[in-house]
């Protein structure tokens, strides 16, 4: 026996800042996981309460000491509190007892309910019943914030751009739909849940991109989401349910659009171009677990946007730099996506990768016929491809006309900032 | 019933950049990707609505659970256990406090002939 006894233990959620900074609210995700696994989805909110109510506890008590086992107290804490508050429920009369019965070996349990692999398990069924397909994606993305993420709603509204009672109604859609479906005291076990996959993706990609794409300035706020999203595909990859080529080529596109996240903005806080980035920035742990799970991703006849993405993801990190770029591998790897996934926005994409390959003849050739959808025509995207390649073409009149249309409906400054400098610059 | 020693590895995410693949290796892992999806160029046979299940994790060998197993991946501590059976030994891991560490993982393995 060589190794301390208790190696990287939590530590106490004070004696370690690195720990601290999330312990709570992923302490909320497990414990919100394992108890709704206890007393049954039905009782989701209470059980959010009573989780909610713990870690307050935890607060004031833990001022002057932090217990030994933090986990296990606010299990108990938060047991304690469930129990009361389903006690004064006398229809959850059959509730109670099982509680009552958990009571006994109080001492037990909650180390027990704390292995690594069943909390695991307890978090990933969760995940998997925030993805109930019947329940409108919006609230599975609100859902799983709120119940895995813990965050609050007002801490939701926040990241996702919108108000709090927005989130509030999402949520209550949510947990209406859970009630409904999921009469059974019981969340279903995870593999009966396998087919619902395809929606635990969706989820965690759509996380990623409301931290990846996010208007918010502010790159700790946005990189938290994306963080949030590459933790749960990593549990996702970590069971035999989840553990197939397309989570690992997931988990391989955010980790390398991470490696690229802090390097897209100035020191203002301004946007920049690929081309203007500094790639000694990118940061080399993104990069190693995006080769690594992009090696992985690499089996089986199951092709993916996600591999398209995770491909197109790889040829930018991977290239020595800009000028050295593979466009047309790139403008390739589109066309599959296009295939996968047939989207104006792919065929805007490869637009850019042909005209960087090719010229901007060859890329507005590629939009020739294109007809925008209504939510890309008059989208600031349209224009400003549309744009660039006529600029870069020598249609100055039209090149104009689409710049003064993009600029004009940028979503942010900083975005304006981005194209002006870009579309105004002479043509090489 | 003879003890059997196992092996108890707690493991973590990576935090810190030493270990990982070199820029080589990464280039090299990127093009074995490459290679894999030319078969897709021409013809997408499957778009993945269909996932199945690779059964990578648990083998008979008494892995518990071993989740993220690339060359890569942070050791964080280990010790050994010595008892009679493997549910034993999850047992004992089971009281361990490190099971408590954000994102730890534990993996058990069984050792190679070494009873005692």
């Amino acid at each position: 026996m060589s190794a301390p006894s208790q190696p990287r233990g939590p530590g106490g959620p004070a004696s370690q800042p690195g720990l601290v900074e999330h312990y709570f609210r992923h302490e909320y995700g497990r414990l919100v996981a394992i108890l709704v696994r206890r007393v049954g989805l039905p009782h989701l909110e209470a059980v959010e309460d009573a989780v909610q109510g713990a870690l307050l506890a935890a607060l004031t008590a833990w001022a002057n000491s932090i217990p030994d086992n933090p986990s296990a107290w606010l299990y108990r804490v938060a047991q304690n509190h469930l129990v009361g508050v389903l006690r004064k429920d006398q229809g959850h009369q059959r509730v109670l007892d099982g509680a009552a019965d958990q009571d006994a070996h109080d001492e037990e349990e909650p180390v027990s309910a704390a292995f690594a692999g069943e909390v695991r398990d307890e978090l990933l069924r969760m995940l998997f019943v925030c993805c109930d397909e019947t329940i409108p994606e919006e609230s599975r993305l609100v859902l799983a914030l709120k119940t895995l993420c813990g965050f609050s709603t007002g801490e939701i509204a926040f990241r996702l751009f919108t108000t709090e009672a927005n989130v509030y109604k999402r949520l209550a859609r949510a947990r209406d739909r859970l009630r409904q479906c999921e009469v059974d005291t019981q969340t279903p076990p995870l593999e009966s849940l396998r087919s619902r996959l395809p929606s635990v993706h969706a989820v965690i990609y759509l996380l990623f991109n409301e931290g990846y794409l996010s208007r918010h300035a502010e790159h700790a706020i946005r990189a938290e989401l994306c963080e949030e999203a590459i933790r749960l595909g990593t549990l996702l990859a970590s069971h035999p349910v989840g553990a197939a080529p397309p989570t690992f080529a997931l988990l391989a596109l955010m980790h390398l659009h991470a490696a690229r996240l802090a390097s897209r903005q100035d020191a203002t806080g301004g946007l920049l171009l690929l081309e203007e980035q500094d790639r000694s920035l990118w940061n080399a742990e993104h990069l190693h677990q995006g080769a690594t799970w992009l090696a992985r991703a690499a089996h089986g006849d199951v092709f993916t946007r996600f591999h398209a993405e995770a491909g197109i993801a790889a040829e930018h990190c991977f290239a020595p730099s800009f000028a050295d770029t593979r466009w047309n591998e790139i403008a390739e790897l589109y066309a599959m996506l296009e295939r996968i996934d047939p989207s104006p926005i792919h065929t805007l994409n490869r637009a850019v990768a042909v005209a960087q390959g090719k010229g901007p003849q060859a890329g507005l050739a590629v939009l020739d016929g294109v007809v925008p959808p209504a939510w890309l025509d008059g989208h600031y995207l349209w224009d400003a491809v549309l744009a660039d390649l006529h600029h870069r073409a020598g249609n100055a009149a039209t090149a104009e006309r689409h710049r003064d249309q993009a600029l004009a409906a940028a979503p942010s400054t900083a975005v304006r900032q981005l194209l002006h400098r870009r579309l105004t610059r002479p043509t090489r | 019933m003879s003890k059997r020693k196992y092996l108890v590895l707690f493991r973590n995410q990576p935090t810190g950049g030493q270990g990982g693949p070199s820029p080589e290796q990464m280039q090299q892992m990127f093009a074995a990707y490459k290679a894999w999806m030319e078969k897709f160029k021409d013809d997408i046979l499957d778009m993945g609505d269909k996932l199945k299940s690779d059964g990578r994790v648990v083998s008979a060998s008494g892995v518990a659970d071993g989740p993220f197993v690339e060359a890569k991946e942070v050791v964080g501590g280990y010790m050994i256990v010595s008892v009679e059976t493997y549910d034993r030994a999850v047992e004992v891991v089971r009281a361990c406090p490190a099971v408590h560490a954000p994102g730890a993982l534990l993996e058990i393995r069984e050792m190679a002939g070494a009873k005692m």
